[in-house]
């Protein structure tokens, strides 16, 4: 692929009066593909994307969109839609008037305004619903609303604001999905921040990391799992986080170093045969799994999975075992090792 | 000790209630019966419709109604425009010396606009616009009270809705008119009633700035018709009094629940 990136931001910075924004901010976003900016909060991601959208210029850098240099223009020249976390729908506008918002106000033909209506309502499953108020639906009607209008212009970048935050648990998980099929089967390029790191996980083709305003690391959902580049990715990314544990408690790995382990490669051995024997302060039943937590002096967040209901009584001394190969070293700056 | 205080806050609203009305109740006893049955407050004497007549007769009351409500509805189209805009820009505009401009606006509410009064009129003829309907209004279009009314409600609209109006193409303008004016409907009901009923009841700045029946609003036209020298009947003035305030009268009993609705919506009390 030749093809330069769709979006690309170029060294960006943004700095409020004292306040860390972003800083050196380079990414390269294909079209068509879906990427999460995943950070604790307050980590810059937000800012990333008012950034992209328009929203907020910034202090340096260039940022492009389309092979057209954006980066001094306005929101609404940037062709693209934005969700917001708190959906923004217009309280006194029906379900009709806020999708065709936009529309209205590009002065699109009466007759191509109510077909893109109904087609976005059909995708986004609200027909039936074009003369309620925002005030009528529910949570989840409300954050459909806002993907029809954010669809309904044929935009090919799409920005969203942790759109899912404000919705239950159980619709977070089906919505989710709906937004993974609707980007794929529109083609749309989507950038999504999120907190969540099962979020971006799950939906993402790419996950920028962020954290105090910097990009941590830049890649496919199992690169960051599997090869996080400092420690910080390590303890972001995952469900149970990944251990890290000093290398002084370990023989053959010298001084100074930090080394991760996931839950998934730790086993329970004999006692006297394991590589560090550890107390057990909390176990908790998954369903399918029971997560075993354990306190060792020399390291942060062991923890061990066992199948099925598998209790362990607090204060149990046990012994584990794991394998180097399985083993993420870190040097003494938290950053991965070449191994 | 609470039915006690329950049983006096009831009193006194009760008191003040009649204490209010009382002169408006007198006002209707005057107007529907002779003269001299009114003044000695005689239950059983007959009513009578015929002080209305004689009153409407006697002055242009048509052309006086017509006028007020011109003069209400200009000045109420003019403190719309004014103040939606100044409310906009210090609601949600970034310029230079806005907080200093805005706490000059915000003196003007300290200024009682009877002191303005050899200013203001010097500026009108100034102006070319003594003895014009327009001329009544224009002072008050630029009401502070209202700019202040306004800021506050567009500063209650969530910056959210700003910004997805801005990324779905609006221009600043459009924005304005899209998303904050639909927003403070509430807002601008609460000011109109205001407006319209201090309007309606001004007197002295229209009694010093019209010369003339074409221009008089019903307040000057009415002390004129009850000034001594046009011989002073308590009942035919009662009844001209009772025509000018009906309109102001039925629309508060129409929109009584509006009224006191808008008031609390808009947060002034």
């Amino acid at each position: 692929m030749t093809q330069a990136p769709f979006v690309r931001l170029m060294d960006v910075a943004k700095r409020w009066n004292g306040q860390l924004g972003v800083e050196g901010i380079s990414l390269d976003i294909p079209e068509g593909s879906f990427t999460a900016l995943l950070g604790p909060s307050g980590c810059g991601k937000s800012t990333t994307l008012r950034l992209l959208a328009g929203l907020e210029l910034p202090d340096e850098g260039k940022i492009m969109i389309d092979d057209k240099d954006v980066t001094t223009s306005a929101a609404s020249d940037r062709n693209l839609s934005m969700v917001f976390q708190s959906y923004a729908l217009f309280p006194h506008l029906s379900v009709e008037e806020n999708v065709v918002f936009g529309l209205k106000v590009r002065r699109v033909p009466k007759q191509e305004r109510k077909q893109k209506l109904h087609r976005a309502l059909e995708i986004t499953g609200l027909l039936g619903y074009e003369n309620r108020k925002p005030g009528e639906l529910s949570g989840g009607q409300r954050q459909r609303v806002a993907l029809a209008r954010a669809i309904v212009a044929g935009q090919r970048l799409c920005l969203m604001d942790e759109p899912l935050s404000n919705l239950d648990a159980k619709l977070r998980n089906s919505v989710r999905k709906d937004i993974k099929k609707l980007q794929r089967d529109l083609g749309i390029t989507v950038v999504y921040v999120t907190h969540d790191q099962t979020e971006a996980m799950s939906m993402a083709d790419t996950v920028v990391l962020m954290k105090d305003g910097r990009i941590q690391q830049v890649g496919a959902p199992e690169d960051l799992y599997n090869k996080p580049v400092n420690t910080f990715v390590a303890e972001f990314v995952g469900a149970p986080p990944m251990a890290l544990i000093g290398s002084e408690a370990i023989d053959g790995f010298g001084k100074g170093k930090t080394l991760g382990v996931r839950a998934e490669n730790i086993q329970i051995v004999p006692k006297g045969e394991g590589r560090l024997s550890c107390t057990v302060n909390e176990s908790e039943f998954l369903g399918s799994e029971t997560l075993i937590g354990l306190a060792h002096a020399g390291a942060a967040g062991l923890c061990v999975l066992r199948p099925g209901l598998a209790m362990m009584s607090e204060g149990e001394e046990i012994d584990i075992h794991f394998n180097n190969e399985h083993l993420h070293v870190f040097d003494a700056a938290g950053q991965r090792q070449v191994s | 000790m609470k039915r006690l205080s329950s049983f006096l806050d009831s009193f006194g609203a009760i008191l003040l209630a009649i204490i209010w009305i009382a002169p408006l109740l007198f006002a209707f006893w005057a107007a529907t019966h002779s003269t001299s049955d009114a003044v000695n407050l005689n239950l059983f004497s007959p009513w009578t419709l015929e002080n209305f007549r004689v009153a409407w007769n006697g002055a242009p009351w048509l052309k006086y109604f017509l006028n007020t409500f011109v003069l209400v509805t200009i000045i109420l189209i003019g403190q719309f425009f004014f103040t939606t805009l100044a409310g906009f820009a210090f609601a949600q505009l970034n310029f230079r010396g806005k907080e200093f401009v805005f706490i000059l606006v915000l003196m003007q509410l300290f200024i009682l606009p009877e002191v303005l009064i050899v200013e203001n009129y010097v500026m009108i003829s100034r102006l070319g616009l003594f003895d014009t309907i327009l001329g009544v209004g224009m002072p008050y279009m630029a009401s502070a009270f209202g700019i202040f009314l306004m800021r506050q409600a567009f500063k209650g609209v969530p910056i959210e809705l700003h910004e997805a109006a801005r990324i779905e193409g609006c221009g600043l303008l459009g924005i304005l008119w899209r998303v904050y004016v639909p927003l403070a409907k509430p807002t601008y009901l609460a000011y109109a009633l205001v407006s319209v009923s201090t309007h309606w009841n001004n007197f002295l700045w229209p009694l010093i700035v019209t010369n003339s029946p074409d221009t008089r609003p019903l307040t000057v036209g009415l002390s004129i018709f009850g000034a001594p020298e046009n011989g002073v009947d308590i009942s035919i003035i009662s009844a001209a009094t009772m025509m000018s305030i009906a309109p102001l009268l039925i629309g508060f009993l129409l929109f009584q629940r509006q009224f006191v609705q808008a008031f609390l919506r808009a947060g002034i009390k």
